[in-house]
């Protein structure tokens, strides 16, 4: 027996491939590559009736929402006697439409991206693209693309509500351009880390279990775990009280104060903020320009009043306390030096921090897309 | 055989496997393999269901690590050298799976995207090979109103986009009606005579017998032969059916021919090494006034080996 028997012992056929033979490794990155894999991933979305429901059903929903916030504030409105411009619960509206549509968009987005890895190796249509040209990089990075893409429209399709909502005033378009850019990355982060699970494990409902504990746990567990902290971050410091020495007894109102240094328990909030810096709420709600007295908002603003909450965290609350309590409230003419809440800004620390973590994601579904396969995980098959 | 081929076997060019292994947590799918495909002929993989061929075949393909023994894919080491083995390898898997939702050429100029050629020249394939697997008409219909067999051919034509020097197809026939295993036959024919090297797997061994020129037997995890089919010289059993079949046994016990009465009654099996063999016996049978019926091999050549191996291993 021999080996060849066509005479041509080297064969040469038509190579169409031969320009791109260069070797390319687990995170080589092609703009061609990108694009294959995501108009595949896309293509097979746009034709699933699926995702049209959902569409249709996010409308309908944040349609509602809006419809039934506007119409509730418009009634408060008439009987309030407000009379500056605009809705006096413009910024009210706006905050709580845009605040649904980040609560529906973080419920919506892990499942876009939780079954595009597992989902196509129990189909055994993953394995496919593995053995093409592609690499790992390019399948990962045009699943995340398509898996945005299409949190993307949702966020498109409530664009048209959160503008009706800006019409009603009190918020200007820089702060409008500023939330909707946070809400897209916030999407964008939630689909790789949904796409990391999804590379992890084998069910895509698991993976989806997974990607809402996550951002369950940025949302909510450490938001409490910041106040649960509060009695380790509470030290007794010495504070300097402008306090009263002697009141009207009528009017409980100070008569005469003076400083006094007293020993209270302070909580170091400035030392734990950032536990709130990663929350999706509070990055939306700190990309915005930071109104710039909170005494002087003249209607209330959730977004805005996230913000104020997380600079006061970021906040040193100094070592002086006003008390002395007059007819103005705090007495005005006292020489205490005011805490003035920081212009720091929260969100790039938090957004820094959600980036890292939707990095991971991605990194983790492109090491285990490396092929050959070594240790297979465990009852994952290859195809 | 084994040995020599890779010896005369240029470097660099069809399948070489060599002591490989690979076991998934305490199950040794493969256990200790040696395989040459070599350019310009079908090789065939034959093994009882288990035995360890798909494995094997994921390992060709540089989707599965071996746990130990050289790998050589077109003169490219599918674990050290990925890439440039995948660009040459066309794999067709088992377990067909398809974007449901695409149309057929769509898969087909998608894969192509996938292996970076150019769009116009991947319509141009696409469009090739849709009219190579007979699914022109079927073109432009969703992958899922396609019928088993047609998926399969399908999945014959993805392997193909590419070009590639090496092809890897498990289970190719499996869900094919006749004509379309007839044309499958064909095509693989004609691939190797264009110098590609091309490995199929199958448990059917009659489609087989007709389309392969090297056959590799897997049992259990590991090599038990490897063989040129159109072997001179070997001896294989033919079927022969007379009117008379006690007339028969009694010329063959006179003429001193060795045989068996097949169990199945009615007719007698012959062990002979070559075709001039059998025609001086039917000749001779005929001469002596035998009403022979029919003389043939009985099974195919690699169902007879196959047997052969299942009995040793007994």
């Amino acid at each position: 027996m021999t080996g060849t028997t066509t005479g041509t012992d080297a064969p040469t056929p038509a190579q169409p491939t031969a320009a791109a033979r260069a070797e390319r490794g687990t995170w080589s990155l092609s703009w061609h590559g990108l694009r294959t894999v995501t108009r595949l991933e896309l293509r097979q979305r746009v034709r699933s009736t699926r995702w049209k429901l959902a569409l249709v059903l996010w409308v309908l929903v944040v349609a509602l929402i809006t419809g039934l916030t506007t119409w509730a504030f418009a009634v408060e409105a008439r009987d309030s006697s407000y009379s500056g411009p605009g809705d006096p619960f413009g910024g009210m509206i706006y905050s709580i439409v845009v605040l649904f549509v980040l609560f529906l968009g973080l419920l919506v987005a892990p499942t876009l991206s939780s079954g595009a890895i597992n989902g196509d190796r129990n189909a055994g249509t993953l394995a496919t693209l593995q053995v093409t040209m592609l690499s790992p990089a390019e399948i990962v990075l045009g699943k995340l693309a398509a898996s945005w893409l299409a949190a993307l429209a949702f966020l498109v399709a409530s664009v048209p509500f959160v503008v009706w909502a800006l019409f009603a005033g009190g918020v200007t378009v820089l702060a409008l351009v500023g939330t909707l850019l946070m809400l897209a990355v916030v999407l964008g982060v939630v689909c790789a880390v949904g796409l990391g699970f999804s590379a992890l494990v084998t069910k895509p409902s698991a993976a989806a279990v997974l990607t809402y504990l996550t951002i369950g746990t940025i949302t909510v567990v450490l938001p409490i775990l910041f106040g649960l902290l509060a009695p380790l971050t509470t030290t007794s410091d010495p504070v300097r009280v402008w306090t009263q020495t002697s009141f009207d007894q009528d009017t409980g109102f100070a008569e005469e104060c003076e400083w006094r240094t007293q020993v209270r328990e302070v909580w170091h909030h400035e030392r734990t903020w950032w536990m709130l810096a990663p929350n999706p709420f509070v990055l939306v709600a700190d990309a915005q320009p930071l109104v710039a007295d909170p005494d002087e908002m003249n209607d209330t603003n959730l977004l805005a009043m996230m913000q104020y909450g997380v600079r006061y965290a970021m906040t040193d609350e100094g070592a002086e306390r006003n008390e002395c309590w007059t007819r103005l409230g705090p007495d005005p003419d006292a020489p205490v030096e005011e805490t003035v809440v920081t212009d720091r800004m929260a969100w790039p620390w938090g957004l820094g921090f959600d980036l890292l973590l939707g990095g991971a994601g991605a990194a983790v579904a492109v090491r285990r897309l490396r092929i050959p396969a070594g240790v297979l995980p465990k009852g994952t098959r290859v195809a | 055989m084994v040995a020599a081929s890779l010896s005369t076997m240029s470097p660099g060019s069809g399948v070489a496997a060599h002591g490989v292994r690979r076991s998934f947590g305490s199950v040794q799918a493969v256990a200790d393999v040696d395989l040459v495909a070599a350019p310009g002929r079908v090789t065939a993989l034959i093994g009882p269901n288990g035995s360890g061929k798909t494995t094997l075949l994921l390992m060709l393909a540089g989707l599965l690590a071996p746990d130990g023994g050289t790998v050589s894919v077109a003169g490219f080491d599918p674990v050290t050298q990925s890439y440039q083995a995948r660009s040459r390898t066309g794999w067709m898997p088992d377990v067909f799976g398809t974007w449901d939702s695409l149309t057929a050429r769509e898969v087909l100029t998608t894969v192509a995207g996938a292996y970076r050629i150019a769009p116009a020249d991947g319509g141009r394939r696409a469009a090739e090979l849709l009219d190579l697997v007979h699914l022109t008409e079927l073109a432009d219909q969703p992958a899922h109103v396609l019928s088993r067999g047609q998926k399969q051919r399908l999945g014959l034509a993805r392997a193909l986009v590419h070009d590639p020097e090496v092809l890897l197809l498990d289970e190719p026939a499996s869900g094919l009606d006749p004509r379309s295993r007839v044309d499958l036959r064909v095509l693989l024919r004609r691939l190797a005579a264009e110098g590609k090297a091309v490995l199929v797997s199958s448990h059917v061994l009659a489609e087989l017998d007709e389309m392969a020129d090297d056959a590799v037997f897997l049992s259990r995890g590991r090599t038990v032969a490897a063989e040129t089919i159109e072997s001179a010289g070997e001896t294989r059993r033919w079927r022969i059916t007379a009117l008379d079949p006690e007339a028969l046994v009694a010329h063959l016990a006179r003429a001193g021919v060795a045989y068996d009465v097949d169990p199945d009654g009615g007719s007698v099996l012959v062990p002979l090494s070559a075709d001039t063999e059998a025609a001086a016996l039917l000749g001779d049978a005929v001469r002596a006034g035998i009403d022979v019926v029919s003389l043939a091999p009985a099974g195919g050549v690699l169902e007879q080996k196959y047997l052969a191996l299942e009995e040793e291993r007994r």
